[in-house]
């Protein structure tokens, strides 16, 4: 089978880390590029993470810095979940090598337009990167294949009762991408937040003890406990849903709907609206919401690729 | 037996209003002490015609007040396609037999709450421009009301637009000022109201009970689920009926103390309720009910109208 090519765009974060890691390992997909944007930290701390990730993992994958600040907006970080270096105070080794000189809209353009409309884009942090291409290369959304984000929610939020982080941080850019025309896998709160690991799956992780085992284990440790906290059974790992998704849409169910955000807000800024439940339909279907995982099964690719690395 | 409670029956009937209504008169918990219209189903002229004539039908004899003929900000909002031209579309009801009260409806309540001994809950089945115009007019009444039962919004979605529920959506401003009034409030939304199902064979025992009000019920049913199974549903949402349950039944419902807060403004989240734990709590949320309890409380309440 060939493999599905991926560019995925991210802000490592803890969880971003699992996404890379599994992404790689898993032999459905292949990463063709990654951009960097600033959310959970700094772009020039996300890019340095994404770097020392592939280092670890003993890839090369090209990586490319993106927006420092969102469209509009100020910016704020994730530091209270991920940590001052976004990764939960894991340290890893000095990357070994610098980001492309392209910035991350117009690598991604070249790639999409090297794969011919099969390219696979994969969103977990802020939507500024994609909004920004998407506006510089008009055509681009015609060489997509479609966007698998993680982001947003059918019925509540996170960051505020009504948004979840990513679409909070730039709701310009998430509408911007909901409005392009390119179909969208949503993976939001829904199904993100019934996939988790255990404390005893995190901790079996770390039984084995390899450099990729190690950074894992110590950098889940701060949010599994701000998860557990909120009354969850386990770590959250949001990131890692649409690159499950991808290789494994069997263990996923998920529904079409009409999804905008709503950018003219205070109390419901950035609450990705979906007519899933209303009686009133937006009259197009944007979207495919993604509402439940198979989490056992999750959790043991995630667990299998960690391990094995 | 205690004293019943005394309570004002604020709506647009409205079919589920009328049946919201025929519970509300049907309880001996329950005592009405005055009717008051607001514009949303249908225009306020219509609403008020309408309240007229279901009192007229099942013997509410509390006086009927004419409210607020349009929002506190926003223009009018009706909705024909669930009720009908008249508001009230189906079966035939009888005129109104008693004229209106000369006060209108904040005065008419406003009275009703000084008059009363104990304090008195206010049922809004509709848009809450009344019950804001009330609570902004006479702060000093707030005391005299034990709750405000009412029916709108909804914690997860909407109905009338993807986020917003068509009580709350006519009228957000005066839902704002409701919810932040400081008032008890227990919230009947869509995340309830949508589970009140009555199915077909429900109308048919509702039917057989044979009295007047029985077969005009059963009518009423089969016209409001008429535009509810043409967008799929498999039974009439009752969604007004459930804010009278609250205080009859509340053993039949589910709910959780939560903040709610309304927004006014946006592209698509005006009229959305925000139900969230990060604040103190101001409404008791319904969420879920026992539907088959709820459908033999509607059989008990029209038997209550006579024999067939």
């Amino acid at each position: 089978m060939a493999k599905l090519p991926i560019w995925i765009d991210c802000d490592p974060g803890v969880d971003d880390a699992a996404a890379l890691l599994l992404a790689h390992w898993q032999e459905e997909t292949e990463i063709v590029g990654i951009s960097t944007v600033s959310g959970n930290a700094y772009v020039d701390q996300t890019t340095e993470n994404a770097l020392k990730l592939c280092d670890l993992m003993g890839a090369s994958y090209p990586v490319y810095r993106g927006a420092e600040k969102p469209l509009f907006r100020e910016y704020h970080d994730g530091a209270e979940f991920h940590g001052k270096n976004g990764f939960g105070g894991a340290e890893l080794p000095e990357p070994s090598r610098a980001a492309e000189r392209l910035p991350a809209w117009d690598g991604l353009y070249e790639a999409a337009k090297r794969y011919e409309g099969s390219l696979e884009l994969v969103t977990l942090g802020p939507l500024t990167n994609i909004a920004i291409a998407l506006g510089k290369h008009p055509d681009l959304k015609e060489k997509l294949h479609r966007i698998v984000m993680m982001g947003g929610s059918a019925t509540r939020g996170n960051r505020t009762p009504s948004a979840e982080y990513n679409i909070y941080a730039d709701p310009e850019a998430a509408q911007a991408v909901f409005r392009s025309g390119i179909q969208i896998v949503m993976c939001g709160l829904e199904v993100t937040e019934q996939a988790q690991l255990t404390p005893e799956e995190i901790d079996a992780v770390g039984e084995k003890d390899t450099p990729v085992t190690r950074f894992f284990h110590t950098a889940v440790q701060d949010i599994l406990k701000k998860d557990m906290e909120r009354g969850r059974v386990g770590w959250c790992v949001h990131d890692a849903c649409p690159i499950a998704y991808l290789a494994h849409p069997e263990l996923f169910s998920a529904k079409e709907a009409g999804v905008f955000v709503e950018t003219q807000a205070e109390l419901t800024l950035g609450k990705t609206v979906t007519d899933l439940y209303s009686d009133k339909k937006f009259g197009i279907k944007n979207a495919l919401v993604v509402l439940e995982v198979n989490r056992p099964a999750f959790a043991q690719l995630l667990t299998t690729a960690v391990t094995h690395i | 037996m205690e004293k019943p409670l005394p309570v004002l029956l604020d709506g647009d009937p409205g079919h589920d209003d009328a049946i919201a209504w025929m519970l509300a008169k049907a309880s001996p918990l329950l005592d009405i002490r005055a009717v008051t219209s607001v514009c949303g189903n249908q225009t306020i002229e219509k609403t008020t015609y309408n309240a007229q004539r279901v009192c007229a039908l099942l013997g509410i004899d509390a006086p009927v007040a004419m409210g607020k003929p349009a929002p506190l900000l926003a223009e009018p909002m009706n909705a024909p396609s669930v009720h009908g031209q008249s508001g009230l579309d189906g079966p035939v009801l009888p005129e109104p037999n008693a004229p209106l009260s000369s006060l209108r409806s904040v005065e008419l309540m406003a009275k009703v709450l000084q008059e009363s001994e104990t304090p008195v809950a206010l049922v809004p089945t509709g848009p809450l421009t009344n019950i804001a115009a009330l609570l902004l007019a006479h702060p000093e009444l707030k005391e005299k009301i034990k709750v405000i039962s009412l029916m709108g919004g909804g914690i997860t979605h909407g109905n009338w637009t993807p986020a917003a529920e068509f009580n709350i959506l006519v009228d957000p401003e005066a839902a704002k000022i409701v919810f932040e009034s400081g008032v008890p409030i227990v919230m009947s939304g869509l995340d309830v109201t949508e589970r009140a199902l009555i199915f077909p064979k429900d109308f048919e025992r509702i039917r057989k009970v044979g009295n007047p009000v029985a077969r005009v019920v059963a009518d009423w049913l089969e016209f409001f689920y008429g535009f509810h199974r043409e967008i799929g549903y498999t039974g009439a949402p009752l969604h007004d009926p459930v804010a009278v349950v609250s205080l009859i039944r509340p053993d039949l419902l589910t709910s959780k103390r939560l903040c709610v807060e309304i927004e006014t403004q946006g592209e698509y989240c005006r009229g959305a309720t925000i139900g969230h734990d990060r604040k103190p709590a101001n409404a008791l949320v319904n969420f879920d009910i026992d539907r088959d309890g709820f459908a033999d409380l509607l059989v008990e309440a029209v038997s209550t109208y006579g024999e067939g």
